[in-house]
């Protein structure tokens, strides 16, 4: 059988299931008590009205027995009132009013002390009957005195003393269902929480979950941290060693090409081509690794307003010397749903780019558009020829086979995009030159 | 002029100070962050050329110092950190310019150029006072056009006056501008200097003011 998914509902079944067997038991056992209670009330007032018949009972010079003082309860009187009398003297049988013209038939019983026997009485009734023989003292007379009242009585309180127990238990019952509801909710309420510090960190608006839990969750919560610490130190690690392998690598090929410089055009011409060639590949392959890395790690998330101001101001100070225009137009509160540090190589290969062919003016705007962001950057370059920019972004060409080289910033957004599920595209600009336009996830 | 090198891998610290001297700059290297910070601060440089991965301490904490204390030498990153956000980085810190290694000399030692005349306030790259232009791309000097030969210490003189046109410039400072640190100074040598830039130059380009310092100004 499968275990039902719903913590609330397997603790709220639980508490219904135990509530109603509790309930029940105590029902039942109530119902019990007080029976057994009526049940010994009547035997006793049976046999009060029994010891009272044998006080008053007489036999009279016939040899009949008599009563000469009535019993005192009035209902001995009112004919088939549910409680009656009857004395038998060997043929001669006195009974109370009660009886009107009936005859307690009683089976031959030979005990004398006070027992008990259901029988048929007027009208039907089923009668308790508790009877004893005793002998007159004086007259020595034996007599058998029985003392009858309708079982039905009992039947009637029984009944009504179990509506109103089962009445009472029923709101009791719905009390500690409303309890246990209430119990659960409130157990369960960190839980809840915690789902929501999830969602929070999934879509990227937290990198941690964040207060305090109950101590049964909070180690729970710290374990998680713990874990999403891990991820993102994995990352930040991998990227440190992946840039410190680069690093290295830049700075010799830097004293590598220099070296290049002394040498006459005809030996430093291929050096310096190769070294390019190196400088390229590592670079290539560096993005790569970071993009990979961070796709994995969630709760990272990048405003796109400031990023971009802070890519314009870059762009601005390098190619002071040219005097471009640099202008960006982004409405604010966008944000892309990613790394920040991929965000500016990815804005950064676009203007840079841009910038290099630029005659004088580069654009760049943003905006949101079916669930997604995008960012274009306009340049009034040259451009690029419909058939070259097919070539640069034909599809089923993948990027790890095409050569690092030509175009390789912009073969690198590409390479972005398609790992963040989104789009790049190369047009033609309104200013002439070249529109790069790349659309990118933003948070749900 | 004088510029300050921070490089810590000594095969490109000695290739950039070759080159560079080669260029008529007078070049200090300093080998960490600690050093560099030091020397930035204490002498008047022209411009740095600033790696960024450095023992010690970070060229950017150096470059955040220098602007923290009001120092506004042109500096330029020269790194192997070149992923756009560490650019971002480099500028906000206060950086001028940015290459990323490996770099072309060339290339590096233009944009060194365009940053100290940018710096002084000057939109070529060829500086003129009167018959005099001094063109910083080729360090060639000519007189009415006619090309004027100088020696690399006169060059070097010239350009920091030119750089600074209609100023008074004391001795002590062109000596500092003209002389890496640990060269044996003589302040008596720029007197020199002066006197043949005049013999080459004419005699009314460089004037002297007493007790003061030397003024360039169109005659």
């Amino acid at each position: 059988m499968r275990a039902p998914r719903s913590l609330r509902f397997r603790l709220l079944a639980g508490a219904a299931l135990w509530i109603a067997l509790a309930l029940a038991a105590a029902g039942v056992g109530l119902s019990t008590l007080f029976r057994d209670h009526v049940i010994a009330r009547f035997d006793i007032e049976l046999e009060h009205h029994l010891d009272q018949l044998a006080a008053n009972i007489d036999v009279g010079p016939d040899g009949r027995p008599v009563l000469p003082q009535a019993l005192s309860d009035p209902r001995f009187q009112r004919p088939l009132s549910g409680l009656y009398w009857q004395v038998q003297a060997g043929d001669a049988v006195l009974r109370s009013r009660s009886l009107w013209d009936v005859v307690l038939d009683l089976p031959p019983d030979p005990d004398s002390t006070a027992h008990r026997h259901n029988v048929m009485g007027p009208q039907g009734q089923h009668l308790v009957v508790i009877e004893r023989s005793v002998t007159l003292a004086d007259t020595g007379a034996g007599l058998r005195l029985a003392v009858a009242a309708d079982k039905s009585e009992l039947g009637t309180v029984m009944r009504a003393f179990n509506v109103t127990l089962l009445g009472s238990l029923g709101l009791l019952a719905a009390a500690l269902i409303l309890a246990a509801v209430v119990q659960v909710q409130v157990g369960l309420f960190p839980l809840s929480r915690l789902r929501r510090g999830l969602a929070e960190v999934r879509a990227g608006r937290a990198e941690r979950l964040g207060g305090t839990l109950p101590s049964e969750v909070q180690p729970l919560v710290d374990d998680l941290n713990a874990l999403l610490g891990h991820a993102s130190d994995v990352v930040a690690r991998s990227r440190l060693e992946a840039g410190n392998l680069a690093h290295a690598l830049k700075t010799n090929l830097a004293i590598l090409a220099n070296e290049a410089s002394a040498l006459d055009e005809a030996k430093a011409g291929p050096i310096r081509r190769q070294i390019e060639l190196i400088r390229r590949t590592i670079d290539h392959h560096m993005a790569r690794a970071r993009a990979a890395a961070t796709k994995g790690v969630p709760g990272s998330s990048t405003a796109v307003e400031g990023a971009v101001a802070a890519i314009v101001r870059v762009m601005r100070r390098l190619y002071e010397e040219r005097g471009l225009a640099i202008e960006a137009q982004v409405p604010p509160g966008l944000v892309f749903a990613g790394d920040r540090q991929d965000f500016d190589e990815i804005l950064g290969n676009l203007v840079d780019n841009a910038c290099k062919w630029a005659r004088g003016r580069v654009a760049i705007g943003a905006g949101s558009e079916a669930g997604m962001i995008w960012l274009a950057v306009d340049d009034d370059g040259p451009g690029l020829a419909d058939a070259e920019r097919e070539a640069v972004l034909s599809p089923g060409v993948r990027l790890d086979e095409s050569v690092p080289g030509a175009g390789l910033g912009l073969a690198m957004v590409r390479e972005f995009a398609v790992l963040y599920g989104g789009r790049f595209h190369l047009g033609r600009s309104a200013l002439g030159g070249l529109r790069a336009r790349v659309d990118l996830p933003t948070l749900p | 002029m004088r510029v300050l090198v921070v490089e810590d891998t000594p095969a490109l610290g000695e290739q950039l100070v070759m080159r560079l001297t080669a260029e008529s700059y007078a070049v200090d290297l300093a080998r960490d962050g600690e050093e560099g910070r030091f020397l930035g601060e204490t002498e008047p440089y022209d411009a740095v050329i600033l790696d960024l991965g450095l023992p010690r301490i970070d060229g950017l904490s150096v470059l955040r110092h220098w602007r923290g204390k009001g120092i506004d030498t042109p500096v330029l990153i020269l790194t192997a950190r070149d992923a756009w956000h560490e650019k971002v980085q480099g500028i906000d810190a206060g950086a001028d310019d940015y290459l990323a290694k490996p770099f072309n000399m060339e290339e590096l030692l233009a944009r060194l150029r365009a940053l100290i005349r940018r710096a002084k306030g000057h939109a070529s790259a060829a500086l003129t006072c009167g018959p005099v232009t001094l063109d910083t791309r080729s360090g060639r000097v000519t007189l009415d056009g006619a090309p004027v030969e100088l020696t690399a210490y006169e060059y070097k003189v010239l350009d920091y006056l030119m750089h600074r046109q209609g100023q008074v410039i004391s001795r002590a400072e062109l000596t500092e501008h003209v002389y890496a640190q640990d060269f044996d100074r003589d302040s008596n040598t720029i007197e020199v200097f002066v006197g043949r830039l005049r013999r080459k130059l004419g005699n009314s380009l460089i004037a002297t003011v007493r007790g003061l310092g030397y003024r360039l100004e169109a005659p």
